[in-house]
């Protein structure tokens, strides 16, 4: 305890000592002006500059800062998880270079516990990490000096606030800005159309989260029902919390007319369903309208830089004659913007899951 | 018929006898006395097939019933079921005992004068009634040697007397050879034909209870003086050995 | 000689006391019974009338009145997953049943003893390198098994093993396990592996099909069979090493084979459903203020009571909400209170001793 107290100790005598030198540096330099925010447990972060080297723990965060810095120029560590979302992926093909990023800087598989040292070596100016979960993946970081900004993940909001930090971090608040604001013209675009849908048209919508070994839904507090209520569909599973188990017979109880099925099973598809003998009443079996959840710059399920363009592809696969956007349109603007590279026919395919979905209904649509 | 030639034990490179031997013939009752921690439950054990022989060796004719110092069971189960249990030897592997197994135990029983416990469980007995079950469970194994540690030493002296009735009986009755541990040298001048005294973990001293069994033995054996009172009755001589100590 | 003549002989003999046959007959109702609200019971709604029209569809001509999604509930949902929880409950209470006979002591039970954390352990590993469930089967019940021998070997003190050093060695033995699961989740392919195993650790009876019937079933159905016919062996066993062996039972041999039972039935069930606890423990104690402690009565006894009551609890599990609650979350919600009754009223007696 003593020997950490005065870790600490140390090392903020000798950051505060480095910070004298770099203000005394760069008053004489007249260099870039420091950069100040407030990340999403209420600290305040003071960099020196925009941050040249940042290292993402939270899996999500890597697609997200390179959507916003345009680039993984300034992206030097990862989780190994979000390296597995961009290699093979559309991000790998955007982004080569990005393939060689260290991604050890955790352990292996769904930990967040830092590697201090191998996180000392990339010597990064600021690091992302969970605030949500517990301080011991967070304590480390801290006494070995570095700059930590905590994000949480859930809602709409926090996702936003995400976009804004690392707007403030790469100096590109402008482009944060724009996206922000590309969410609320989505957003707005396709509330004003579901919401004159009266509710007996609103197809009833289940989103599982695990399929093929457990049976888990998205329950009334996940993003999931944000996204289905905006699209103007009814979550069957909105009395549930945030994920829930549930037995197939409540499926059947449920009866929805839509299933989406997570993109986190990675074999899990559509058919897995259809072949289902026990789930062969179920509406959206007997109709095929089981959709897999598209993956682009990250999985379109869960919160992302992306999910303007989940809310657009699921509003068409609610509703197809009430909503004709054409999203492969949208997919290349928004990806200019994001990434600053377009896409082909073949990437739209890719990453709407044409492999799965080919044969679902209206989803030529989509073609 | 028991014969034991040399035998000795050791625990952790201590012997606890050393080239103890004896005899004790058929159809008869022998005992073994010894102060506490000279090896006596060791050597029943070691007669019984418990224990390994560090040196010398143990003969037996036919089958040995072994009734332990303890008689708690974990499990109550009925005194029938209990005294079943001692036809396990004839019960094979993955079988139950036959009808004729359960009358065996029941006829055991019966002997015994213990037909109206049959349905009881063992935890209402009283320590007496659980010693004769116990009894009984080895002699429903149709043994031909019984052994017995301290069969009577938890026991009242009412209790004691049946127990020594019993064995009495059966020894007599089908010449059973009887061996059992006591600390009452009384019991053994009154019941035992023979007896063996276990001084020290060196020496011992076996023969017949009239011959052996003196207040000159009985000192060395337990360290205290000790003396004979003879006291006659009409029908024989009785000799209690009672120490001469002041309490 | 017939069943009939050997049970007139058992009756003569007092053995076979009235009153079980008709605990037996009362037992097996009540499991009909048990089984057949269950039936009825569920998140979809089936009027208690179809459901019975439904069963007897498959006896006699019966016009069907129903929809045909109601039969695949009611027969291809419901059913299997109330059979899995059945026989899953027989298993667990037989196999505590044997383990309290041959650890004599009426506190123990597989979840105590290290079989479970064993059985998962082999579970875990299996999933990760294959996806064979017959390999998940085969290697949940070898670790299970080693698992007990571990705790068996390390809780033995000059051929005794007292409850606390029973409790402490399954508790380093689970610890032991515990940890190799977890080093099995680490080493996992997060994309695929992972989620598996922890899914598959959890456990449930809402995956129950037919195929998972057969899967618990055989192994089960087996391992109760080697314990019923060592009853007799059982009994003399729990009399404790010296007065079994004195009296002539192969003590070694037969705590194996049961050992060998108790982990195969026990390994069928964490493979089928996850690890259930205290069903193992509270069961066969209950099981014995019924019928007493012959394991003549007491395994067939324990066996309807735990599937009775398994049953019950799943159909608890899987109706009172939309979510599904573990099963194991509402045996130890009733389990855990009632072992501490137990310890207590134990140690009064004495078991802590010995």
């Amino acid at each position: 305890m003593y020997l950490r107290f005065s870790v600490r100790h140390i090392t903020k005598l000798l950051c505060s000592g480095w910070a004298f030198l770099l203000i005394f540096y760069s008053g004489v330099s007249g260099a870039a002006e420091s950069i100040e925010f407030v990340d999403q447990r209420d600290r305040t972060i003071k960099l020196d500059g925009p941050a040249e080297r940042v290292v993402t723990i939270p899996i999500p965060a890597a697609s997200m800062f390179i959507a916003v810095d345009g680039g993984t120029d300034h992206l030097v560590g990862m989780h190994n998880l979000s390296k597995a979302a961009i290699k093979g992926r559309i991000l790998g093909k955007f982004f080569p270079d990005s393939l060689s990023i260290p991604s050890n800087v955790t352990g292996k598989g769904f930990t967040f516990t830092p590697n201090v040292e191998e996180l000392l070596k990339l010597n990064p100016d600021l690091v992302f990490q969970w605030g949500h979960l517990n301080d011991d993946i967070i304590d480390p970081l801290e006494n070995a000096g570095l700059n930590v900004a905590l994000i949480k993940i859930g809602k709409e909001a926090f996702t936003r606030k995400w976009l804004q930090i690392m707007g403030a971090v790469t100096g590109k608040e402008e482009k944060a800005k724009q996206l922000i604001a590309w969410r609320d013209s989505v957003a707005k675009e396709v509330a004003d159309i579901s919401k004159s849908i009266p509710d007996s048209e609103k197809p009833r919508t289940l989103y599982f989260m695990n399929y093929l070994s457990k049976l888990r839904v998205a329950g009334g507090k996940s993003y999931n029902n944000y996204y289905i209520d905006l699209a103007g569909g009814k979550n069957v599973a909105s009395s549930l919390g945030m994920f829930a188990e549930v037995g197939i017979e409540q499926v059947l109880e449920w009866n929805p007319e839509v299933i989406l099925l997570n993109g986190f099973e990675a074999k899990l598809s559509p058919e897995d369903l259809y072949k289902n003998e026990l789930l062969a009443d179920v509406s959206a079996v007997k109709n095929r309208r089981v959709y897999k959840m598209p993956l682009g710059g990250y999985r379109w399920d869960p919160p992302n830089q992306e999910s303007p363009l989940t809310w657009l592809w699921l509003s068409m696969v609610l509703h197809p004659d009430k909503f004709e956007w054409d999203l492969t349109k949208r997919i290349d603007s928004s990806y200019q913007i994001m990434y600053g590279k377009g896409v082909t026919a073949a990437d739209v395919e890719n990453i709407l899951r044409f492999d799965m979905n080919s044969t679902a209904a209206n989803y030529q649509i989509f073609r | 018929m028991i014969t034991v030639t040399n035998a000795s034990v050791k625990y952790d490179n201590r012997f606890v006898f050393r080239d103890l031997g004896f005899t004790l013939p058929k159809g008869k009752i022998g005992a073994i006395l010894g102060s506490n921690g000279r090896g006596k439950t060791s050597l029943l054990k070691a007669i019984v097939g418990l224990q390994k022989l560090t040196g010398g060796s143990i003969q037996t004719t036919g089958r040995i019933g072994y009734v332990a110092q303890k008689t708690e069971i974990t499990f109550s189960y009925r005194v029938l079921d209990i005294v079943v249990m001692g036809r396990a030897p004839h019960v094979k592997m993955f079988r139950v005992p036959s009808v004729e197994d359960y009358e065996i135990a029941r006829k055991t029983l019966t002997d015994l004068r213990l037909d109206h416990l049959i349905d009881q469980p063992y935890s209402r007995l009283s320590g007496g009634e659980r010693q004769l079950v116990m009894i009984a469970r080895a002699l429903a194994s149709e043994c031909r040697i019984l052994v017995l540690d301290e069969p009577t030493s938890a026991l009242d002296l009412a209790n004691q007397l049946v127990i020594f009735q019993a064995l009495q009986k059966v020894a007599k009755k089908s010449g059973l050879t009887v061996l059992m541990t006591t600390h009452a040298p009384q019991q053994v001048s009154l019941m035992c034909e023979y007896v063996l005294l276990m001084y020290n973990t060196e020496e011992s001293e076996w023969g017949e209870v009239d011959s052996t069994l003196n207040a000159e033995n009985l000192e060395r054996l337990y360290g205290i003086p000790m003396r004979e009172v003879k006291v006659s009755s009409t029908e024989k001589t009785f000799v209690p050995l009672i120490s001469t100590t002041e309490t | 000689m017939t069943q009939r003549e050997m049970e007139q002989g058992d009756a003569k003999l007092g053995y076979f006391r009235s009153n079980h046959t008709w605990l037996y007959w009362a037992l097996v109702i009540a499991l009909v019974l048990s089984i057949l609200i269950a039936l009825g019971q569920g998140r979809y709604e089936i009027d208690f009338y179809s459901v019975s029209l439904i069963l007897l569809e498959n006896m006699a001509m019966v016009s069907e009145s129903w929809k045909p999604v109601d039969e695949r509930i009611v027969e291809l949902i419901r059913l299997p997953r109330i059979i899995v929880a059945g026989i899953a409950g027989a298993g667990l209470a037989v196999a505590g049943a044997a383990l309290q006979g041959i650890f004599k002591n009426p506190l123990v039970g597989p979840q105590i003893i290290g079989v479970s954390s064993g059985a998962a352990f082999g579970g875990a590993f299996a999933i990760l390198v294959s996806e064979s469930q017959v390999l998940l089967v085969s290697l949940a019940f070898v670790f299970g098994l080693l698992a007990i021998a571990l705790v068996y070997i390390v809780s033995r003190q000059h051929g005794r093993a007292s409850i606390l050093m029973l409790v402490l060695s399954g508790i380093v033995i689970s610890a032991f396990f515990s940890a190799l699961v977890s080093l099995t989740k680490f080493v996992a392919d997060p994309d695929d592996k992972l989620p598996a195993i922890v899914f598959w650790l959890m456990g449930s009876f809402a995956s129950a099909s037919y195929e998972k019937v057969l899967l618990i079933g055989l192994p089960v159905v087996f391992g109760i069979g080697v314990i019923y016919l060592l009853r007799f062996q059982l009994n003399v066993l729990s009399l404790g090493d010296e007065q079994a062996q004195s009296l002539g039972l192969e003590v070694e041999k037969i705590r194996w084979i049961v050992l060998a039972a108790i982990a195969l039935v026990s390994a069928a069930v964490v493979a089928a459903a996850g690890v259930i606890g205290w069903v193992g423990l509270v069961i066969p104690h209950f099981s014995r203020m019924l019928c007493g402690p012959d394991h003549k009565v007491l395994i067939p006894i324990s066996a309807l009571v735990g599937a009775i009551y398994l049953i019950h609890v799943d159909t608890v599990a899987r109706t009172v909400s939309p979510a599904e609650i573990p099963v194991g979350i509402i045996t130890a919600l009733i389990g855990a209170p009632i072992f501490a009754y137990l310890l207590r009223k134990a140690s009064d007696k004495g078991w802590s001793a010995e």
